[in-house]
């Protein structure tokens, strides 16, 4: 089983409790299997009775986390409850064991997985407007506006997010191919650079890819990093704003620092984030879809961050995740943009 | 009378649950029944990991106000079904575990922080919340609750006023009790009380102390009212390295008699100086042992108590500066200890026989433990230190180890050999003026040495828990009372 592998996260997560305080789904359903504790023991019982991985209940917590890494981050030693519980989902997808609802939102993903694309033309920068159903088209045209003033040209790129929440959901098997797809449609382009506004797509590039042997023949950025690198002058001052650290960025890809780099180009002056800068803010980003799969737990992660705000109907939010974006603007009254959004609106 | 899982009774229960506070917060899912079947106690770890069933409550419950707990409590009443009641789940002797199944009511969503009263300096909280949410909300406000225990992450406030708990400054600051106000709190039989408003009064016994560590045996404490600090201008830590455990602990003791204010000290003894020390805060300090103390407040009056104190150490006792940095070290690393890596971990058995006792006895104490655990189990490590301090004694956090290989494969073999390391440990802390606790509880653990510590006194604890809960459904055979 895939859950062998982490025999000694088993070990080490399955009766500690050293990071229950950032269980971002636990804090708000308040059940104990929501902790990396608790998965990482129901899963020990599987690896020595594996007929208890068909129990719908284990399943459903398994496919509740919101893998937003903040334990792994957390541990003196790092242990991977996260990668754990993506190994569960590999094995439970392999058993033939997906519920229905897995499987519904599988099936529309691969569908969308199967034929990456990209616009025509010879600039080497392609911008992946990868956002699942579209829930932050202000995104693409905030990064266009401010292209526009660089006078930078790129063409437009798709197909890379379905099959990372493909993978999420455990089905590695169908996100390779289109990894692959993707992979060789970029070598074809010629295109020397791939810009990703969404932290899930950008961590898809970085860590996805190479973890399943797929070779991409172009460097990866963040917009954050595509952006500051172009040095642009602002006109405004972003001012007192409020940035809600991405899972990927920071928990997924050591701290990266280019969000903080391109905030402080445009002048913005960071105002800590509720109590600490531990807890996971994002609403289940890490998971990718957990809005689809369990939306209640999705809408009470956002009135969990509304309620940490200052002044939740005036401050500013800032986000590097056009998911979360879009979780926070459904469910609550924050005013957030994206930091493609928010430079944007200081040109 | 126990739940009648097999019949219709059981989704009557459930019902009627279901109705007092909502579907959403009413569960039988398996994992939510496993969640709650396995603490920090080592025993249900050791019977999960040889693969054996683990007692499982028949209902989960996620109240969120004192009144949906009282609306529990009266269905608990009426068909007499156990409720136990869990916090963090975090509790290393068992307590909060659901050993006659029935409801375990989660604390968890009465989690608001109330108030913040900055003329009186207290904060009001339900106790759901983790403590570490709890003094985040706190320092927010610029403030400290002072309580920092290892386990501040993962328990409840409800959990340390339940049992009584501890943090590393409690020198200073004082343990939960010292720490509380007020309690509001639910009766077994589900009236809502509070407490007086505040901890000071000739206005009669004190029920606020009744209800601190009786452990969810007599009503669920749903509010508490705590006080709060100023976040300390300075906080600076020294450390030195003794010849030997006696002297460290002279130099303690005078420390603590000098009437200085020290925020925390902890000295380790020669066995666990040479592991610890070297393992978890990175100092190879060589033989002897080790002690690490702290003041904190204005800057220049920490300044002139580490004066005082470092004469202390080194004019009178002779101990060997090992500076500022030997003592950072420890502050920085005061939880790494009980991170996975670095804490024991199964197939180990281990155990904390923590105890306190008063400058007299307390070596004794220390040195009759060793000496049992010594003796009859020659497999077994024993180590200690002592970290929260009084002006009268200090805590003795002793440890026993036994590694994988002297552990029995039989799970009912390994359940044995561990109370028998406690039967004679405790009782000899007893026996040389200690008590069987000092900050981790009484729980399923060491309920049976409750009539020895208490002796012709615990009829009295027996019964008030009758009087209160004459159902004897609030978290049964724990605290040493009586099972279902």
């Amino acid at each position: 089983m895939n859950i062998d592998k982490f025999t000694d996260t088993i070990k080490a997560c399955r009766f500690c409790f050293m990071c229950r305080h950032l269980s971002g789904v636990g804090n708000v359903t308040f059940r104990e299997c929501d902790t990396p504790r608790v998965r990482a023991a129901m899963i020990d019982g599987i690896t020595r009775n594996p007929s208890e991985i068909s129990n719908a209940d284990f399943i459903r917590t398994v496919y509740s986390s919101d893998l937003s890494a903040a334990c792994r981050f957390h541990c003196v030693n790092h242990f991977d409850e996260n990668g754990l519980n993506l190994a569960a989902r590999r094995d439970i997808v392999e058993a033939g064991l997906v519920p229905g609802d897995v499987s519904k939102l599988a099936a529309r993903l691969k569908e969308r997985a199967q034929a990456p694309k990209i616009s025509g033309g010879k600039e080497e920068v392609l911008y992946l407007v990868d956002f699942l159903d579209d829930e932050v088209p202000s995104e693409a045209e905030a990064f266009h506006k401010i292209m526009k003033k660089a006078k930078a040209k790129f063409r437009v790129a798709e197909g890379c997010l379905a099959a990372k929440a493909l993978r999420i959901l455990g089905f590695d098997s169908e996100a390779k191919p289109a990894f692959e797809a993707f992979a060789h449609a970029v070598k074809a382009s010629g295109a020397k650079l791939l810009v990703a506004s969404d932290p899930a797509v950008y961590d898809a590039l970085k860590n996805d890819f190479p973890d399943l042997g797929v070779k991409l023949s172009a460097k990866v950025a963040h917009s954050s990093e595509f952006i500051s690198s172009l040095k642009l002058k602002y006109a405004k001052k972003a001012g007192k704003v409020y940035y809600l650290e991405s899972d990927f960025l920071k928990n997924y890809n050591d701290s990266y620092k280019y969000p903080k780099v391109l905030l402080k180009q445009i002048g913005a002056e960071c105002v800590p984030f509720g109590t600490n800068s531990e807890e996971s803010y994002t609403c289940g980003e890490g998971a990718v879809v957990l809005n689809e799969l369990r939306p209640k737990i999705v809408e009470d992660m956002a009135k969990y961050v509304e309620a940490r705000a200052d002044n939740p109907e005036t401050d500013k939010i800032v986000v590097a995740s056009p998911y979360t974006r879009a979780r926070l603007s459904q469910n609550t009254k924050l005013k957030v943009s994206t930091l493609v959004e928010l430079a944007a609106s200081c040109l | 009378m126990l739940v009648p899982k097999k019949n219709y009774m059981f989704e009557m229960i459930k019902t009627e649950l279901t109705d007092a506070i909502g579907d959403d917060y009413v569960t039988t899912r398996d994992s939510d029944k496993f969640g709650h079947s396995i603490d920090y106690y080592w025993i249900p770890e050791m019977w999960h990991d040889r693969g054996k069933e683990t007692p499982k409550p028949d209902f989960v419950v996620h109240p969120g106000s004192a009144e949906d707990v009282s609306k529990i409590l009266k269905i608990a009443n009426q068909y007499k079904i156990p409720v136990v009641t869990w916090g963090g789940g975090s509790g290393s002797q068992g307590g909060a575990l659901p050993v006659y199944g029935g409801i375990v009511l989660d604390t968890k969503r009465m989690n608001k922080v109330l108030k913040i009263d900055r003329e009186s300096l207290t904060v009001t909280a339900e106790t759901g919340i983790i403590a570490r949410h709890l003094e985040w909300a706190v320092n927010k406000a610029g403030f400290s609750t002072m309580h920092l225990p290892a386990s501040i992450a993962c328990a409840t406030i409800g959990g340390f006023l339940a049992h009584r708990g501890t943090g590393v400054l409690s020198t200073k600051w004082g343990k939960i009790e010292d720490m509380v106000m007020s309690l509001e709190v639910v009766t077994p039989t589900g009236e809502i009380i509070n407490t007086l408003p505040i901890p000071r009064h000739a206005s009669g016994p004190d029920l606020t102390m009744m209800f601190l560590g009786s452990e969810g045996t007599l009503g669920v404490i749903t509010k508490v009212t705590l006080k709060i600090h100023p976040q300390p201008e300075a906080r600076k830590f020294r450390a030195y390295l003794f010849d030997d455990f006696h002297t460290a602990m002279s130099a303690g003791a005078d420390l603590m008699r000098s009437r200085l204010q020290p925020c925390a000290i902890r000295l380790y003894d020669e066995t666990e100086t040479l592991t610890h020390v070297k393992r978890v805060f990175g100092m190879d300090i060589g033989k002897g042992a080790y002690i690490v103390f702290g003041f904190d407040g204005k800057e220049e009056i920490v300044d002139l108590q580490m004066k005082y104190a470092r004469e202390i150490m080194e004019k009178k006792y002779k101990g060997r500066d090992l500076g500022s940095k030997g003592g950072d070290l420890w502050w920085e690393n005061k939880y790494k200890f009980f991170y996975p890596g670095y804490m024991f971990r199964l197939p180990q058995a281990f155990g904390t026989l923590d105890t306190v006792a008063d400058f007299a006895h307390i070596e004794s104490v220390y040195w009759a433990m060793k000496k049992v655990v010594n003796e009859n189990f020659p497999q077994a490590r024993f180590i200690g230190h002592f970290s929260h301090w009084y002006e009268w004694g200090c805590m003795l956090y002793a440890r026993f180890i036994f590694e994988g290989k002297d552990v029995p494969a039989d799970p009912e073999e390994a359940a044995a050999l561990y109370n028998r390391v406690w039967d004679l440990a405790i009782r000899a802390a007893i026996a040389n003026g200690g008590v069987i606790n000092e900050h981790h509880g009484v729980g399923l653990k060491l309920g049976r040495y409750m009539k020895d510590l208490y002796k012709n006194s615990f009829p009295i604890l027996e019964g008030l828990k009758k009087t209160l809960d004459p159902n004897n459904i609030m978290n049964p055979g724990k605290l040493g009372f009586k099972g279902v």
